[in-house]
């Protein structure tokens, strides 16, 4: 009978701990069957009266096809990262706004849930109080799919909307010039990137505007390259791309010299990439001369100007260059001995009673 | 023979004059000329110039109000306003997308008045009046109505400005300047293909982040001072927006409580024995872990201080990839390595890598 007893009390044990045991595996297994494939906005503009808001749509894609996407949504401040348009997103929760902070006038839902391959919209609201001053506020929205837990390293995948309001009226604003000529596109936006020898063939301009108004600021105008024989060559569009100098930024934005343009398919749908070109530039100096305009609506429109210049001066250039000049100063030399010595016969060594008189 | 040496004396003595026509004459004539000329190019600019639009809604009827300071006392009989994409006055003109003046009426003007419009196109209006003196300095305003906005909000656009003596447009240029502008919506009305940004991670996503294994976290194994543990990770990105984007990885170090395995700052080879975790995105060999990015499309790459095969670093908010502009579906894997000191206090060492994806600006 103890036996007997034993044996229930065993099995009721058992079916206790697969009882408790069974639903936590699950339930663990089902935390980590989240998607962290997601496709967002990276960008959003609005224009906004101050007391007036906007209600706006974000959307969201989940690209996994069989898992849903679990996000947490929340507003953050962020600036800038050196010289280039890479944002420095301030993640701390109790970071201080910074002055065109947008956290406490743009509302966003907490958590979204997107079911799998499936395309959800999410409702914003961004309010500007009522006596705001004008000029740029800026925030970002973070999307983090909050996945990774367990192991030595975990791994979260967030993706990122950067929200921009302008608010119409008179702004201070003020961009100066404080780099202008030829640019290595690999160093990012760096002002170490400037070079004034090239011996590859430069195929971008660059220039430096630090901005100390209370405006983002995007310059339109032209750039123009003129070689040692006058030729020219002009690049229209300076900004193509709508590149931003945010507040306080010193930004370099760069300029194809040739821009090729090419139709580019993603997830269906098609855009236009552009790309440099090589410009087609002969060895030599360049100058370059930049004017641009910049100006908010119903503020003044200022123009900025400024020079440079670089050599472009390829290897093959240099050592074709060292050898004629070689060759022609060993035969010019040599052309000036002989005429010499006929106009006025060979040369004669100065004896000491000479060079005494 | 004398011939020739009578050229040589006669070059001689040429070139000896020039010697001083290169010094100080020549100098003389630059310092004239920057006196002389540099006034004449600065006074034929308009100041204070400003353009107020209405309405800067794309495609929308509005009125502009231009601003501007007459900088000559020459007289003026017309103001010639040419629509442009481009500033600059000696550029080719682009009619900007979608503008449309030909139907404006000046409704107001202060300052120099007495302008009636004398002609004008799809992108051109002639002001003019009986030639008269500005009254200088003379800050004028005119507003034209019934302008339609451009329709494009991706690149601003430019009033050239000139005034001139002649009535009609023509003839000699007194003074002259450009205004920008730009149309700008209160919410973007996608028209087009709107800019989207496409990421995923995992321990294995495939091309198009159509799938992943859904895997989050590795398990590193036991720490050793004499060997490296490896992990690795993938992520795919790609944008169509013309900025690019830059995806950065956050995160603390690795630590159990209080006890931090620091990461090397600079890219630095792997040294088993010394306290190190590092990452970088290319394929390596010591130790063998990861792959180099995959993709035809080569805008998308690492980082310059993690695309040293064999060299890792891990410096929180780093960009470890990026795009300068638009750039397709591109694969990167992400190698972890983790070495431990002999000395190292026992324990579960953990971090969470963050890695988020952003558009540029």
């Amino acid at each position: 009978m103890k036996r007997v007893k034993s044996l229930l009390l065993a099995a009721f044990a058992v079916v206790l701990s697969v009882s408790y045991v069974l639903p936590a595996a699950v339930a663990s297994a089902e935390s980590n069957t989240s998607s962290a494939a997601l496709s967002i906005a990276p960008k959003k503009n609005y224009v906004i009266d101050p007391g007036k808001s906007v209600q706006d749509k974000l959307t969201i894609t989940n690209l996994d096809q069989t898992s849903p996407l679990n996000l947490t949504l929340r507003v953050v401040d962020f600036s800038y990262t050196g010289n280039g348009g890479t944002p420095k997103l301030m993640l701390d929760p109790n970071a201080t706004p910074t002055t065109w902070s947008l956290r406490s006038d743009l509302k966003v839902p907490e958590t979204v849930t997107v079911d799998p391959g499936k395309t959800k919209q999410v409702s914003i609201d961004v309010s500007i109080p009522a006596g705001h001053g004008a000029g740029s506020y800026y925030s970002a929205i973070v999307y983090s799919s909050g996945s990774g837990q367990g192991g030595n390293v975990g791994l979260n995948a967030s993706g990122v909307t950067l929200v921009f309001v302008n608010v119409p009226g008179k702004v201070k604003e003020d961009l100066t010039f404080t780099h202008l000529g030829a640019y290595d596109r690999s160093e990012q936006g760096a002002i170490s990137g400037y070079r004034y020898f090239m011996a590859q063939m430069p195929d971008s301009i660059a220039y430096t505007l630090k901005n100390s108004g209370n405006v983002i600021e995007a310059p339109a105008g032209s750039i123009t390259l003129r070689d040692i024989f006058g030729r020219t060559t002009t690049i229209n569009d300076i900004n193509p791309t709508g590149s931003l100098a945010l507040i306080g930024q010193e930004r370099t934005f760069t300029s194809c010299i040739k821009l090729k343009t090419e139709d580019v398919k993603l997830s269906g749908t098609s855009t236009k990439s552009t790309t440099c070109d090589a410009p087609g530039l002969w060895p030599g100096y360049y100058s370059v001369s930049a004017d641009l305009f910049y100006g908010q609506n119903g503020n003044l429109t200022q123009e900025i100007t400024k020079t440079g210049g670089f050599w472009y001066l390829p290897w093959w250039f240099v050592v074709t260059m060292i050898v004629v000049l070689s060759v022609a100063g060993f035969y010019g030399w040599r052309a000036y001995n002989k005429l010499r010595n006929k106009f006025y016969g060979p040369r004669v060594a100065k004896t000491k009673s000479a060079r005494r008189k | 023979m004398g011939r020739m040496r009578h050229l040589l004396f006669w070059l001689h003595t040429f070139f000896h004059s020039w010697r001083y026509i290169c010094t100080e004459e020549f100098l003389a004539l630059l310092l004239a000329l920057f006196v002389f000329m540099m006034p004449v190019s600065a006074t034929t600019r308009f100041e204070t110039r400003g353009l107020f639009m209405q309405t800067t809604d794309p495609g929308a009827t509005t009125s502009y109000t231009i601003t501007m300071k007459f900088m000559s006392p020459q007289q003026v009989g017309s103001v010639d306003l040419l629509f442009c994409n481009d500033p600059i006055p000696y550029m080719p003109c682009v009619v900007p997308t979608g503008l449309d003046v030909s139907q404006a009426t000046l409704t107001s003007q202060s300052g120099e008045t007495g302008f009636s419009i004398y002609s004008k196109t799809q992108n051109h209006i002639i002001l003019t009046r009986t030639p008269a003196s500005p009254t200088f300095p003379s800050e004028s305003s005119y507003t034209l109505s019934g302008i339609k906005n451009p329709t494009d909000t991706s690149q601003a656009f430019s009033i050239r400005m000139k005034s001139l003596t002649s009535i009609d447009g023509t003839g000699p240029l007194v003074d002259f300047g450009s205004v920008r502008g730009q149309v700008q919506a209160g919410i973007e009305i996608q028209t087009q293909v709107p800019p989207m940004l496409i990421f995923c991670a995992a321990q294995h996503v495939d091309d198009n982040c159509a799938g992943t294994d859904e895997t989050y976290y590795r398990d590193m194994g036991t720490l050793s001072p004499t060997d490296t543990l490896t992990a690795q990770s993938q992520m795919a990105v790609g944008t169509n927006a013309s900025q690019g984007f830059v995806v950065t990885a956050n995160g603390p170090p690795m630590a159990a409580g209080t006890s931090v395995i620091n990461s090397p700052t600079l890219p630095t080879p792997s040294e088993p024995g010394t306290n190190q975790f590092g990452i970088n995105l290319v394929e390596n060999t010591v130790p063998q872990v990861g792959g180099d990015p995959e993709g035809t499309w080569a805008n998308a790459v690492p980082s310059a201080d993690y695309a040293q095969a064999n060299k890792y670093k891990f410096v929180s908010g780093d960009v470890v990839a990026y795009s300068p502009n638009v750039s397709l579906m591109r694969k990167f894997t992400v190698s972890y390595i983790l070495n431990s000191n002999k000395d190292l206090r026992a324990g579960v060492y953990t971090t969470t890598i963050t890695l988020i994806a952003s558009g540029r600006f």
